[in-house]
């Protein structure tokens, strides 16, 4: 009786998570003018898609939140690294300056975007894709240095020792040695950064142009004076998700096997 | 080939009692030298600083005489062995043993040779491509000496190699060690809290509490001369017997008096120990110096009652206490020796060989040498 009170909340539970998206994925399928009807799945149909890709030019934006999220975490990932390394090994800047790091990312981001705005314009980066990249990847750097803080933290030191002594500066040790050892860390954290960057919506609203938007902007953009095109925001939310699906399989993947490392004990 | 020598080294780390004070110590060329000490007596530390991976706050450290105190740990030509063996999991075995001769820039016809050369004597060639999570302990702790010995370092550094060990590997790699040793006659610096592998490996060892040097010398005369009570009980299994009394004069001669207890100090002693007549002193004696007869001129009969007998085998251990004294004794007796707890058992104390501390410092009061153990010391 308690096991299947259990399993009804559980379901419950479920149905609560995955209706809605399930939803959206029958909506970008059927006709837009069929979207708000009660019938489970009135008719198939893609011309949301071919809409989204055809007028709405959804293929460029896509490309744009590929790249800004690739690069960022790209240019985000050595600057953290380093600095989480410093955080874990060096106890650089103590308590204080873990805080302060972390601190950046206590502050709403709205107080953010306009100075970040402001250094953009002065360098003629706005309504440009480099200038979102440098942008988010400044905003990833604290956040994946603190993870991977954590990561490098779990490394023996003696590791370290070791090559040092084997030959190699301090620098050698956490090149050849530190990083290989902690790829899976790099992973995660560079995949939780993507993920960041892809769904950021406020910077890249304010920081692009129209044809330097993002998939968060552009499925802004389809909320017109006509009423929103419930079915092409739809099919761009399935197609923003997509991505994210397969980010987590990969994270997952990477947080869940750890790290053997049977280099120690 | 390299001596070692500390000079007043001193590591201190700030807002902590850890670390090592004024070190003064010297390793010849290719001797074998243990660190002893319990732990986070500061011998690691001491090691660490040796290698390089650790700065000094004060002191001089010289490989062949020559200051390093700035020379980075790969420029030491030292290799250290962790305990925990602090394999690289991302390089097989052989990736691991030849990355030191990698970072060398050795020509890799040379590496493939000696990396083949080591895993030979090592037992380890069948091993080459697993990668260290797929290698028991034992075998882990020989990748990690393997690694050591491919560079063909000036000088081993063991930072309790074998303490992550059972017991039967740890006696074998303990042979083995000695045998490297013995074969490379390379400076090799072990560091242990294990008194098993403190008296059987080292030509010498360094004694080490709180991060002082406490005593340093070959085993056996360590053991048989321990400098103070630390030392005494440190050294051994049982450690030495340690009794709180005084010593008095009685006739010409002298006694040690405790509860229940009056042990005739040796003849030979009486002179040195004169001036601490009427004076606390602390007497030592070790369980081996138990015998169940008489066994010459300085031999005193004890009354225990037992309070335990440790059969291990090879012998017994008898546990027990002098009538009206608080503090147990242990004796060491030969297997044919049975005693049963609760039973009062006369056993004969050869005096010859015990020791008097100051009570208050704990160190040893001089005396002469006792005559020469039997033991002798493997060459």
């Amino acid at each position: 009786m308690k096991r299947i009170g259990l399993h009804a909340g559980l379901w419950l539970a479920v149905a609560l998570i995955l209706l809605p998206p399930l939803w959206v994925l029958r909506t970008s399928l059927v006709p837009e003018s069929m979207a708000y009807s009660t019938d489970v799945f009135p008719a198939f149909s893609l011309e949301n898609y071919q809409g989204l890709f055809g007028q709405k030019r959804f293929g460029t934006f896509y490309l744009n939140s590929i790249i800004v999220a690739l690069g960022s975490v790209i240019l985000a990932l050595p600057f953290a690294a380093a600095m989480g390394y410093a955080f874990a090994r060096f106890q650089t800047g103590g308590r204080f300056g873990r805080f302060l790091v972390l601190s950046l990312q206590m502050l709403p981001p709205v107080a953010l975007v306009l100075p970040a705005f402001a250094i953009l314009r002065s360098v003629e980066l706005t309504q440009s894709l480099t200038g979102l990249t440098i942008v988010y990847a400044a905003l990833n750097i604290p956040f994946l240095a603190w993870i991977l803080m954590g990561f490098f933290e779990g490394i023996p030191v003696d590791l370290e020792w070791a090559a040092m002594t084997d030959g190699t500066t301090a620098w050698g040790a956490f090149w050849r040695i530190v990083i290989p050892v902690s790829l899976p860390g790099l992973a995660a954290a560079g995949v939780l950064g993507f993920i960041l960057s892809w769904n950021e919506f406020l910077f890249a609203l304010v920081l692009t142009g129209s044809k330097t938007a993002t998939i968060p902007v552009a499925l802004a953009s389809l909320q017109t004076s006509n009423g929103i095109q419930i079915g092409k925001v739809s099919a761009g939310v399935v197609l923003a998700i997509l991505p994210l699906i397969i980010a987590s399989r990969f994270i997952q993947r990477f947080i869940v096997q750890g790290l053997t490392f049977g280099s120690v004990k | 080939m390299a001596s070692i020598e500390l000079k007043q080294v001193s590591k201190i780390y700030p807002g902590s009692t850890a670390g090592v004070k004024d070190i003064d110590l010297k390793i010849e060329d290719g001797e074998f030298v243990i660190f002893l000490g319990p732990s986070g007596c500061g011998k690691s530390t001491l090691l660490r600083s040796i290698a390089g991976l650790e700065s000094i706050t004060a002191g001089d450290i010289l490989i062949n005489g020559e200051v390093v105190n700035h020379v980075a740990p790969r420029d030491r030509n030292i290799a250290v062995v962790f305990q925990s063996y602090a394999l690289y999991p991302h390089m097989n075995v052989w990736q691991n043993m030849a990355f030191g001769l990698r970072m060398r820039h050795t020509p890799a016809d040379e590496i493939d040779a000696k990396v083949k050369q080591a895993a030979e004597l090592l037992g380890l060639t069948p091993l080459m491509q697993r990668k260290p999570s797929a290698l028991s302990g034992g075998q882990r702790q020989r990748v990690a000496l393997g690694r050591a010995i491919v560079r063909d370092p000036q000088a081993f550094l063991l930072d309790e190699p074998l303490s992550n060990l059972d017991a039967q590997l740890r006696a074998e790699m303990r042979l083995e060690l000695v045998r490297l040793h013995r074969k490379l006659g390379r400076t090799t610096v072990h560091v242990t809290h294990d008194q098993v592998e403190a008296m059987t490996m080292g030509d010498r060892i360094f004694i080490m509490k709180d991060g002082r040097l406490i005593q340093q010398g070959p085993p056996l005369e360590v053991y048989a001369n321990p400098a103070d009570t630390f030392v005494a009980g440190f050294l051994a299994s049982p450690p030495m017997n340690l009794l709180a009394g005084r010593l008095v004069a009685e006739g010409d001669g002298l006694s040690f008096v405790t509860d229940g207890l009056s042990l005739p100090i040796p003849a030979a002693y009486r002179a040195v120990y004169a001036p601490w007549v009427g004076k606390p002193v602390t007497f030592g004696l070790r369980s081996e110096d138990f015998h169940a007869g008489p066994t010459g001129d300085a031999s005193v009969p004890i009354v225990l009652q037992v309070e335990a007998v440790e059969a291990l085998g090879p012998e017994n251990i008898v546990i027990g206490r002098i009538a009206g004294s608080e503090k147990p004794i242990a004796a060491r007796l030969t297997r044919h020796y049975s005693a049963q707890a609760g039973e009062m058992v006369t056993l004969h104390a050869d005096l010859m060989p015990m020791h008097l501390f100051s009570p208050e410092s704990g160190k040893v009061i001089p005396r002469p040498r006792a005559a020469a153990s039997p033991l002798r010391r493997h060459a």
